[in-house]
């Protein structure tokens, strides 16, 4: 668009408007013009009314109706009638002709309902509108007549020497305002366009804040960089849209998140409640509810102190605010006798900050450690255990080869006692650290079997020597009772030896002076059994299930009083099960010991093994 | 020295009380056996000996209680303990050290400075 439609747009509006203007002057002067004619045939209507019928009569009615004749031109006044008591009209003045023209309805009503408000009505030639005037003319306290009076407006001119000279003041003012309007717009222009254009920089992303518009601006340019803002607006709408949908797709992905991690807190095997800073606690997962006997309602929002009733740890956690500490978690251990008795908890403590290191909340940890302290303590009951019985055999040799150094041993039978003993503890010696590295095999998992051909008979031989001294020593028989045809079986030669050897020794141990053991082999279904009869203490009901189990030793003062290691059962147990075999026990008090050595027996098949 | 002097040596060990019996006779002293902790207690109260050899680890009463229960005899007859273990602990150098006349001998011992701490002992009254 031009700005000269612009100025003939302002001409035709400038046209439209002296026509509204004139129009509302007409309006204007037709309402006022009435009213005067209203309030003129008022006043003339009452004046006439007021005096007597006779005021109308002989010569003083062609005074009256000269004087009235002077109302009709200048004045507005149309006709005038007297009428007398009977309706009869007495006094005429009717210069326009227009009393034939008066409808019947209103000159009735003026008549006879006493019309006191002007009645309108229009002339049928020239439909010019009448206002007609009644009031009664009394006398002597009756009506004794009737005035009528008919009012009739001057038309208004439009072109009336008033009016085109006023027009023409407003049209001069109208067209003088046309220039400054004109320069208004291009002044009011002149930013918008500049406004424009930073706009769009705006809008593109320009560093440029100080944008000149040197040249004159164009309505089209503005339109078309204000179009082009508004592209780039909704494009920059569209980017925001998709940026949005990420920002959606992110909180999504961050809720899934929390809702993993609230999942794993609640799988771990240990309590953790998280308080905020004021101590209320945030979160507390599945096992420490489980643990606190509470359900989550009842602790969400609610003081740590509330949710965790034990002195010890609220103690422990509220003695954890030195800011020193703040990294370093530490712990207590405590019990729980009423919620979880005969178990140990370790309760750890530590700070949540924020990016400033403000501390901003608590975790506290609760894991149950019964089981790792017991472990700790049978590690330490293990120590001891071994210790002990690995200085017992050291201290016998030490002292025993010193009193023979030191020739403080004369005697040739004590000094022969003395060698013998510090043998028979070297091999205790041995054997006690051989069952240690088997036990530590076996602990570890690595005790592999080395396979082979196992000939029985060396076996046996081997056994039977392995016991002969110690059983020589406590006059205890072993009596052997062996096939003619030794079987031969697949296995490994000396954990054999280790297994068979442990129950043979135990025999000798357990059994009393004087007494006889009872060593036999045989071979059934495929099976090598061994077996082991003794005469001695027996083992009660209570101590039979556990004494394959590591370092298990019987109470008992007959079992107790004898050196032992407590892994040599457990050993041998191990072993028998290696080589798919199996062991069995019978025992009661007081009647001896039978143990059983159950192995297959594999067939040797060259190059397989 | 010894000067029939009486020491009870409490061992589980046969070895180590047979070595023990020896060289103390050998030093002059009087010996008297118990294998085990309540034997021992027993023999405190009838033999009034002048010295005691206990070990810790043994059955029915170990040395701690057995030095426990025989520490108030010391108030009107004192006598030397000699409690052997096989590894000083600070638990055992702390009940030891509430004892009277108590000493720790950690094993393997050898069976002449044990000798040599009773002699000792017995020297300084």
């Amino acid at each position: 668009m031009k700005i000269q439609r612009i100025g003939a747009l302002l001409i035709v509006m400038c046209l439209i408007g002296i026509s509204v203007v004139s129009s509302t002057l007409i309006r204007y002067e037709k309402r006022k013009r009435t009213q005067d004619v209203v309030n003129k045939g008022h006043y003339l209507v009452t004046l006439i009314a007021l005096h007597s019928i006779r005021d109308f009569e002989g010569h003083k009615r062609t005074f009256f109706l000269r004087t009235l004749h002077e109302y009709t031109s200048s004045e507005g006044l149309a006709y005038c009638l007297i009428h007398d008591q009977a309706g009869r009209p007495f006094v005429v003045l009717d210069p326009y002709k227009l009393v034939s023209e008066i409808p019947e309805d209103i000159q009735m009503k003026s008549l006879y309902a006493a019309a006191f408000n002007p009645q309108t009505y229009q002339t049928g030639k020239s439909g010019q509108t009448i206002y007609e005037f009644a009031k009664p003319i009394f006398e002597n306290g009756e009506q004794a007549g009737t005035v009528r009076l008919g009012m009739m407006p001057a038309a208004v001119s439009l072109f009336s020497v008033e009016h085109i000279g006023l027009l023409a003041t407003i049209a001069f003012f109208i067209f003088a305002m046309v220039p400054f309007v004109y320069y208004g717009i291009k002044l009011a222009f002149k930013p918008l366009g500049s406004l424009s254009v930073r706009a769009k920089n705006m809008i593109e992303g320009s560093a440029s804040g100080d944008v000149g518009v040197s040249e004159e601006p164009k309505v089209d340019d503005v339109i078309d960089s204000l179009d082009r803002s508004l592209n780039l607006l909704r494009e920059n709408y569209k980017k925001l849209e998709a940026a949005n949908i990420e920002s959606e797709a992110k909180k999504g992905v961050i809720a899934y998140e929390k809702k993993q991690l609230t999942n794993i807190l609640d799988s771990v095997q240990y309590g953790i409640v998280i308080t905020d800073h004021q101590d209320r606690v945030n979160h507390i997962n599945a096992y420490m509810l489980h643990l606190l006997n509470k359900e989550r309602d009842d602790v969400i929002d609610h003081p740590l102190g509330e949710v965790i009733e034990n002195e010890e740890i609220l103690t422990f956690v509220s003695n954890h605010e030195a800011a020193s500490q703040r990294t370093t978690p530490r712990h207590i251990e405590v019990s729980l006798p009423e919620l979880a008795p005969g178990e140990v908890f370790q309760v750890t403590a530590s700070y949540l900050s924020d990016a400033d290191g403000s501390v901003i909340g608590k975790v506290v940890s609760a894991k149950n450690v019964t089981n790792e302290k017991a472990a700790e303590r049978a590690k330490h009951e293990f120590v001891a255990h071994v210790t002990h019985e690995l200085r017992a055999p050291l201290t016998t040799i030490k002292s025993y080869n010193e009193m023979l150094m030191d020739g403080e041993i004369k005697d040739a039978e004590t000094q022969k006692e003395f060698y013998n003993t510090i043998s028979e503890e070297t091999d205790r010696l041995a054997h006690l650290i051989e069952d240690l590295l088997n036990i530590s095999k076996i602990e570890m998992g690595s005790l592999t079997l080395n396979k082979g051909l196992v000939k029985t008979d060396w076996l046996v031989k081997d056994c039977i020597a392995a016991i002969e001294a110690p059983a020589r020593k406590k006059h205890v028989t072993v009596e052997k009772q062996v096939p003619d045809n030794y079987p031969t079986l697949m296995g490994d030669k000396e954990l054999l030896k280790v297994a068979v050897i442990n129950i043979l020794g135990n025999a000798v141990k357990y059994t009393p002076e004087n007494r006889t053991i009872t060593f036999s082999l045989k071979e059934e279904d495929h099976t090598v059994i061994f077996d082991v009869m003794d005469q001695g203490y027996g083992i009660s009901e209570e101590d039979l299930p556990h004494i394959f189990e590591q370092f298990y030793r019987a109470e008992d003062p007959q079992i107790s009083d004898q050196t032992g290691s407590g892994l040599g059962l457990a050993t041998t147990s191990e072993i028998v099960q290696l080589h798919g075999g199996e062991i069995e026990v019978q025992s009661a008090l007081g009647e001896g010991t039978h143990f059983s050595i159950r192995l297959p027996k594999e067939e040797y098949q060259l190059g397989k093994q | 020295m010894g000067n029939n002097k009486r020491v009870v040596v409490i061992d589980d060990d046969a070895n180590i009380r047979r070595v023990m019996e020896l060289k103390l006779r050998k030093g002059g002293y009087e010996v008297i056996t118990a294998m085990n902790g309540e034997e021992g207690l027993n023999l405190i109260a009838s033999e009034q000996p002048d010295a005691v050899i206990t070990d810790i680890m043994m059955p029915k009463l170990d040395g701690q209680s057995l030095c426990e229960q025989t520490n108030h005899l010391k108030e009107q007859r004192p006598f030397l303990t000699i409690v052997m273990t096989n590894r000083i602990s600070p638990d055992d150098r702390n009940w030891v050290n509430e004892m009277r006349e108590t000493q720790l001998m950690e094993k393997p011992f050898s069976p002449s400075k044990v000798l040599a701490r009773i002699d000792e002992y017995f020297c300084d009254k």
